[in-house]
């Protein structure tokens, strides 16, 4: 069994490989259905922890600052994430908003939560307490967090409303962008590496 | 290094090690650019976060958390982060967080006021709030004490933004059709506008506010007049139909309007808050001022019907005052209804005869008993008032005060308050009673012997008359027939184939026939006088051939 430790099985096909060890710019693929296997993953633990706590920062200015606003003719509006939540919240599809606000907000901050504590402790090379219940659930959170979806949509709004109504990009709005390819960096696939490290 | 290289090759030292006990990377700028980004954020706001000020409105109506804004000169100064009631549920509390640079609105006399669309006589406000909303209207205030809590002002202020300017207060007795907001004219430009107005501390009158803008503040001076210029002025005189009103918008609104007389020698510029009266109308504004008046009281035993509260009270034609109060009174002593008349006199309005009268008599109008001795010593010298018809037509009365020298001595009780001037009947009653007296003498002709005496003589007269008529006529008849008898033969005589007229055709021919020979005879001498003497020469030309000279 203590083989097992140096095998990666192709979460498409099954197929079980050995692992190897990346070069810069190199990705290993599974050869029966040319699914991405493993990746170069050139981030040290200290890396993500930074890049971790930077994370968190940008959800901070994401969720307080607003996203944009919007005037017309002396009309201003401006609106925060939550301010969004509330706002579907209070129309007809009240579930829509719990969504809403667990794949933008709640997600993406225990993701945020658990890596830095994960890796806080991973840091001085030790496991954390309940290392196995954070790293599960970064991988349940992982497909939970849509901060990009939302990105987009905004970014789609933005676009569609600019035509209509002078529409203001809001400090919130840059901080969601960052904060979105920033966790796809580090909350990404890659912090399985964890398991083998510790 | 060159000791090294002379001495040849050596085994390579062994280097130092050091173990850092913690080595942080690089990678940690990266959060802390985040941090820092995030603290200069915050502090920012921190650093651009003012006084937060409570302001107590009576609705919440157009102020919504976090979206009312707070503006001064349409520049955003601050932002409602809260509307509550208050806690006695008798009006709103708005919390406000104003800018840093707003601090100044802190101060305790800062007005806030609710900007929503107002449509109004004077005009419209705030149009553009129907699209942006409602929002806070601020005025920086003076004072240098600083407050958290501020009353909300239901109206916006009229005069905001520190205006140049002077502010006059107005006495008068009622408000009639004036507003806040109501212009104030001079020479019918608008220069100011009505800002507040209150009962006055006795509630007797009416205390108006008034704001002239500046330049045009300087044209207030002491001497200056303000009237109501509200509705129209009709005029019907002799010169036609002349109607007068300041503006339209006066009409309906109201308004007033100022002017120094056009005579006002020594005028300067009044001082703010000055208090000036505001007259009925342009015409009592600008008439020389009443000066003090004096109350007198008058008693007439007649009626007086016709005399009008405000008819006019004339010195020897000149008015100068006005009724007050008639009030009909019971004397126990006569059992009569006399009627007292309380009359006010302004004598400064007699001008120069007033003045001089003061200068003459060193009477001064502020000595209450020297001003009554001299009304006795009037009364002494025949002073009465008299009601006297100033209008027959309609039979209207004023009161004349004039000097009867004439009149019944009346005793002047110089006790008594007000001042009693005695008065004599009005020149109407006077009149009716001589009417009356003539017609009592003529009840007291004998109409009816006159009468019996004239009918007994018209009697006499018919008597006559048949006589005449059965003796006189019939030998009257017989000579006309005579009369008419002589005249028809003088005209036979007369007639044109009558014997006698024919005899007087010739005898008249044959006087012509003489006329003529005696001509010709008188012509032949002229020319030959010598046929006197010696007869007529033979060769004489007969008469006949030559022409006679036409005489």
């Amino acid at each position: 069994m203590a083989t097992t430790d140096q095998l990666i099985i192709c979460e498409h096909c099954d197929c079980v490989y050995e692992k190897v060890t990346l070069a810069k710019h190199q990705k290993a693929l599974c050869t029966c259905c040319g699914g991405v296997l493993q990746r170069y993953n050139g981030l040290s633990v200290e890396q993500r922890l930074a890049l971790a706590f930077t994370a968190m920062m940008l959800w901070i200015f994401a969720n307080f600052y607003p996203v944009m606003s919007i005037s017309m003719k002396g009309l201003k509006n401006s609106a925060t994430l939550w301010d969004s939540v509330l706002a579907l919240s209070q129309g007809p599809i009240t579930f829509i908003a719990l969504v809403a606000a667990i794949s933008i907000i709640i997600a993406p901050l225990f993701q945020l939560v658990l890596l830095i504590w994960v890796l806080s402790f991973a840091l001085v090379h030790r496991r954390s307490p309940g290392f196995k219940v954070c790293m599960r659930w970064l991988e349940t959170l992982r497909p939970w967090s849509m901060l990009e979806v939302c990105l987009l949509g905004a970014m789609v709004a933005v676009f569609k409303l600019a035509g209509l109504l002078d529409v203001i990009p809001g400090i919130g709005l840059f901080a969601l962008a960052v904060l979105s390819l920033m966790l796809i960096r580090i909350a990404g696939r890659d912090v399985r590496d964890l398991w083998d490290v510790l | 290094m060159k000791s090294q290289a002379t001495d040849g090759p050596q085994d390579p030292g062994q280097a130092s090690i050091k173990t850092r006990r913690f080595s942080v990377s690089l990678v940690w700028i990266v959060p802390i650019v985040a941090v820092l980004v995030g603290i200069s954020l915050v502090v920012n706001s921190w650093m651009q976060e003012g006084p937060t000020i409570t302001v107590t409105f009576k609705t919440g109506s157009g102020l919504t958390a976090n979206k009312t804004e707070v503006k001064y000169r349409n520049v955003v100064i601050g932002h409602v982060s809260e509307v509550k009631l208050s806690d006695d549920q008798k009006s709103v509390n708005a919390t406000i967080k104003l800018d840093k640079q707003a601090e100044s609105f802190t101060r305790e006399d800062s007005q806030f006021w609710v900007v929503r669309p107002r449509i109004g006589a004077g005009g419209v406000s705030g149009i553009d709030t129907l699209l942006s909303g409602d929002y806070i209207g601020a005025d920086i205030g003076q004072a240098n004490a600083r407050s958290k809590h501020f009353i909300g002002l239901e109206n916006p202020p009229p005069i905001t933004y520190g205006e140049p300017g002077k502010r006059f207060t107005l006495h008068t007795q009622d408000l009639g059709s004036l507003d806040i907001g109501s212009p104030v004219y001079y020479r019918k430009i608008p220069v100011g506008q009505v800002v507040a107005y209150a009962l006055d501390a006795e509630g007797k009158g009416v205390n108006i506010e008034i704001f002239v803008y500046a330049p045009n503040d300087v044209y207030v001076t002491e001497n200056t007049r303000f009237w109501n210029a509200s509705g129209i002025d009709v005029n019907v005189g002799a010169n036609g139909f002349a109607v007068s009103t300041e503006s339209l918008s006066s009409l309906l609104v109201g308004g007033i309007a100022f002017r120094a007389p056009e005579y006002s020698p020594n005028d300067q510029p009044a001082n703010e808050n000055k208090t000036f009266d505001l007259f009925e109308d342009q015409q009592t504004a600008l008439a020389p001022p009443h000066g003090k008046g004096q109350y007198l009281s008058l008693r007439f035993d007649q009626a007086l019907r016709g005399l009008k509260i405000d008819a006019p009270v004339e010195f020897l034609g000149v008015e100068f005052g006005k009724v007050v109060s008639i009030n009909l009174d019971f004397d126990a002593k006569k059992r009569s209804f006399p009627l007292n008349v309380g009359i006010m006199i302004y004598p400064q309005r007699l001008g120069q005869a007033h003045l001089k009268m003061l200068e003459t008599l060193k009477h001064n109008p502020d000595d209450e008993a020297a001003s009554i001795r001299l009304m006795g010593s009037f009364i002494e010298n025949g002073l009465r008032a008299q009601a006297r018809s100033g209008n027959l037509l309609t039979g209207q009365l004023y009161i004349a005060l004039d000097f009867y020298p004439k009149a019944e001595k009346v005793v002047f009780d110089p006790t008594a308050r007000p001042v009693i001037v005695p008065t004599i009947p009005g020149s109407l009653e006077q009149l009716q009673e001589k009417l009356e007296g003539m017609v009592n003498k003529i009840n007291q002709l004998p109409i009816e012997r006159i009468a019996g005496n004239l009918d007994s003589n018209l009697v006499e007269l018919r008597k006559g008359l048949v006589q005449f008529n059965a003796r006189t006529l019939p030998g009257v008849q017989t000579t006309l027939a005579d009369v008419s008898k002589t005249l028809q033969s003088a005209s036979s005589t007369l007639a044109d184939d009558s014997p006698q007229r024919e005899q007087l055709n010739d005898t008249l021919n044959e006087l012509g026939r003489m006329s003529r020979s005696l001509r010709e005879l008188s012509d032949y001498l002229g020319r030959n006088p010598e046929s006197l003497i010696r007869g007529r020469p033979d060769n004489a030309a007969p008469m006949d051939m030559k022409a006679p000279p036409r005489n």
